[in-house]
């Protein structure tokens, strides 16, 4: 355990190295919200549709892009890069240890990522429309849990598509569907503005629960809902380790048998 | 004829001098100190046209700088270049039709495609004519023994069938200058020997003017006849390769084989470098003793075998470089 | 004259760059759909959002914002075939790669840019065409969008440049000019009326992106040549001034005056 807590202090320095990175993510964050606020605004006159007023959906996309811009997704890059170069066959064999060795490694980042992006947001939701009415602070526990699962779950698929370039010589596609299908299924809209039928379906999905359930937690908390989600996305966050574990196991015996 | 002029070529840079710390960081925001680099410092040589010459210096020595000068990538703080009766910060895109270059680590060509692809896409950044590409493109691939592999992509060729298409890349404009850097970098021994065969072949074929940069002694040496070595800015050393091969070190390494252990002769200028029992290896300063009195000096009937040699290349630069940096100038 | 000689190079690396690409027709197929792909679902979210409110936004139907991403789409497509290499201009920059190009008898920006080509950008090129079929585009549409669709990738091209061309007197601006190129496009598809004020002026003035988009759109519903010859006009004058940032700065970078590490 120590081991993995000293890769993350790091990454931590590491993080802080790459400054210049953080400038234009965080540029584009800002821009992103600032858009969605604008049209949200032009749309919303007072009244609220699915559920949802002018405030919530402010603050709803400032947290469904803060897990999106938390979660490390460089992994899927440096996943791709670590096995299209055969660095990946001098990592431990043991697919427990490097899957998290990854992690601990990635951790840093996005635990200062985290720190920026949630006082953006924070900032942000303020500035642009002011706080959530009837916030309890009672949420803010099952919020952190949620969160923690989002990103986690996000991280390890992102990790498990990225090791798919053991099969795939251009995995990038899997990269970009995935990221539409987080867009489409509960990052730009709650998923109560789909059809029931899809909504029931996508409960389900990895999808919504890396985006909606946190952020539906933020801005209208319910016991309900924490008690629908929360499982969900802990099963979830369990399979996609387990996935990741798969594809890189698989996938580096594809390599030693013919020789990387 | 002269192809390349340098008349009192100067570059200073002005870099921003920071110091550690914050308080210095803060400082060079608002006010920022400036310090002058002489990157070069008033050169001037000139070379022939037809001629093939080593720009040699140790890294930082002015080298690129001078060349990025020559073909009108930077721009002199003072002094003049004269290439091909160009001026080239004024003329650079008449000059670049002229000049061509290779860059040992930088490729010219598509590693997708098949070199003639690339040479259609240069024949037209260079607007040569259709037919005379096309003759030029025969004429090349016989001087530099290019056969079907032209039609093969680059990445399915092997590093000595690439290196002679990046060559034949950059002369498809016949260029009456050629500016080589690092050419045999990174190449193994073969392919080495038939890229300088072929730099000296294109020398004499199509009497292009040849510059060449390189940090490969062998290159110089197998190459060039003459050599201007550049460190600190300045022209250190402008000579002909014979002339510092045999009379610059002023040295010479004799190596004995032995019937039976003899004593290295002690005279002045003659430095023992290796002794074993049937073998003796020593060093000859011929400033102080004369060759023929060292032989003379020698057992005869002692020696079974003799080697007299200069000492490599690599040591003579080494040491004009080392020379240089105490300080003094050796002609 | 030097303009057709530069034309004709373009068109010369167009072929090769293709040639290049579809060296490797798996890859390339697959890059092409998949980035259709990836824009269409931006489509599946517009329509849920008017399917739910009933409404327009800002006096914008579900089919106007359609046009909004094919005029994007193809002009950032055309831009990125042709171009790809203008998103790299500060890197170029800083490496000295600048220099390779710099030794050729032709103009170095547009040398330099036309010297790659994206391979993903064929299918940005694809699917505003195929979303002006799907959402049944009006003919005033259709000739705005033949229009448009150069005028978008010349701003578009534009636009970066400005923001890149920074770093020869800035030293790395690449992320200027990274996120100049990003919102040449973020900008551009959304409704023109959800920005305001400051924002609405910028767009529409100093960095022109309302011009990629929102005012062909204005134009396929009410044509009128003022309009229209301002469109052709803004566009010729912002590649304009590209041009002469970019050259101005190559001066100085030739004086050396730059204080970066090169090779």
């Amino acid at each position: 355990m120590r081991k993995y807590m000293s890769i993350a202090g790091i990454s931590i320095k590491n993080a802080l190295a790459y400054r210049a990175n953080v400038t234009g993510r965080v540029i584009f964050y800002f821009v992103f919200i600032f858009i969605f606020f604008s049209l949200w605004s032009a749309i919303y006159k007072g009244n609220e549709i699915a559920g949802y007023n002018l405030t919530q959906m402010v603050w709803y996309i400032c947290m469904t892009e803060l897990v999106v811009f938390c979660s490390g997704s460089s992994i899927f890059g440096s996943m791709n890069h670590e096995v299209k170069s055969g660095s990946i066959a001098y990592q431990l064999i043991r697919p427990w240890n490097y899957i998290f060795k990854k992690f601990a490694e990635t951790l840093g980042n996005i635990t200062f990522s985290a720190s920026i992006f949630t006082l953006m947001a924070i900032i942000l939701g303020m500035l642009f429309v002011g706080p959530i009415k009837n916030f309890d602070p009672i949420a803010i526990p099952f919020i952190i849990v949620s969160f923690i699962l989002s990103i986690s779950m996000n991280f390890f698929i992102l990790m498990s598509l990225g090791l798919l370039a053991f099969y795939f010589e251009e995995n990038s596609p899997f990269y970009f569907i995935y990221s539409k299908l987080l867009f489409v299924f509960g990052m730009l809209l709650p998923i109560e503005f789909l059809p029931l039928w899809a909504q029931g379906i996508l409960r389900f999905l990895p999808f919504s629960l890396i985006t909606w359930a946190p952020a539906k937690m933020v801005v209208n908390f319910s016991f309900e809902h924490a008690l629908a989600v929360l499982p969900l996305q802990a099963v979830w966050c369990v399979a996609a380790v387990i996935l990741a574990l798969f594809v890189f196991s698989r996938g580096i015996r594809k390599v030693n048998v013919h020789g990387g | 004829m002269a192809a390349i002029v340098l008349d009192k070529l100067s570059k200073t840079y002005k870099v921003k001098v920071r110091e550690e710390g914050l308080k210095s960081a803060l400082k060079s925001l608002v006010k920022p100190t400036y310090k002058e680099v002489e990157a070069v410092q008033s050169v001037s040589f000139t070379v022939e046209a037809g001629e093939m010459l080593a720009f040699i210096g140790p890294n930082g020595a002015g080298k690129s700088t001078t060349i990025k000068m020559l073909t009108g990538i930077l721009h002199p703080t003072s002094g003049s270049a004269n290439v091909l009766d160009y001026n080239p910060v004024k003329d650079r895109r008449k000059l670049s039709y002229q000049i061509g270059a290779v860059f040992g680590q930088k490729s010219q060509l598509s590693f997708h495609l098949p070199p003639v692809d690339s040479f259609r896409l240069l024949s037209n950044v260079y607007e040569i004519e259709k037919s005379e590409y096309e003759e030029r493109l025969t004429q090349l691939a016989e001087l530099l023994e290019l056969g079907e592999f032209m039609n093969t992509p680059v990445r399915k060729l092997s590093l000595g069938q690439r290196v002679r298409c990046e060559f034949a890349a950059s002369l498809l404009h016949a260029p009456k200058i050629l500016f080589l850097d690092e050419p045999t970098i990174g190449l193994d021994v073969v392919v080495k020997h038939s890229i300088r065969e072929l730099i000296t072949k294109l020398n004499r074929e199509e009497n292009a003017t040849v510059f060449l940069t390189s940090h490969d002694a062998g290159d110089v040496e197998n190459l060039c006849r003459r050599a201007i070595v550049i460190d600190h800015g300045k022209v250190a050393l402008d000579m002909s390769v014979k002339k510092m091969k045999y009379d610059y070190l002023n040295k010479k390494v004799i190596s004995l084989k032995l019937k039976d252990t003899a004593a290295i002769p002690e005279m002045d200028g003659v430095t023992p470098i290796k002794v074993t029992p049937y073998a003796a290896k020593f060093s000859v300063d011929t400033k102080i003793a004369a060759i023929g009195r060292v032989l003379a000096a020698l057992d005869s009937e002692n020696i079974e075998d003799i080697t007299i040699e200069e000492p490599p290349m690599e040591e003579i630069i080494a040491s004009i470089y080392k020379g240089n940096r105490k300080g003094g100038e050796k002609t | 004259m030097e303009v057709k000689k530069h034309l004709k190079l373009i068109a010369k690396y167009f072929a090769f760059n293709l040639s290049a690409l579809t060296e490797y027709r798996t890859s390339f197929l697959v890059q092409v759909f998949g980035m259709a792909l990836n824009n269409a679902s931006f489509a599946f979210f517009w329509w849920v959002l008017f399917d739910k409110i009933g409404t327009g936004i800002g006096g914008y139907g579900f089919q106007d914002v359609m046009f909004l991403w094919a005029v994007a789409s193809t002009g950032f497509g055309i831009a990125s075939v042709l171009f790809s290499n203008t998103r790299r201009i500060s890197g170029m920059i800083m490496t000295g790669e600048l220099d390779t190009y710099l030794l050729q008898p032709k103009n170095p920006l547009i040398n330099s840019m036309a010297a790659r080509m994206s391979a993903s950008a064929w299918g940005d090129f694809l699917y505003g065409f195929i979303l002006m079929v799907l959402i049944k585009a009006t003919l005033g549409m259709w000739l705005m969008f033949g229009v448009g669709i150069f005028t978008a990738a010349l701003l578009m091209t534009a636009i970066t440049i400005v923001g890149h061309s920074l770093t020869f007197y800035f030293g790395n601006m690449e992320v200027v000019g990274g996120t100049l190129w990003e919102f040449t496009i973020t900008f551009s598809i959304y409704p023109e009326s959800i920005f305001k004020g400051p924002v609405k002026a910028l767009i529409m003035t100093a960095i022109p992106i309302g011009f990629i988009t929102h005012i062909p759109l204005r134009l396929a519903h009410n044509f009128n040549w003022g309009t229209f010859l301002l469109l052709l006009g803004v566009t010729a004058a912002y590649c304009l001034l590209a041009f002469a940032l970019y050259m101005g700065g190559l001066k100085r970078y030739e004086s050396g005056n730059l204080i970066i590490t090169r090779m």
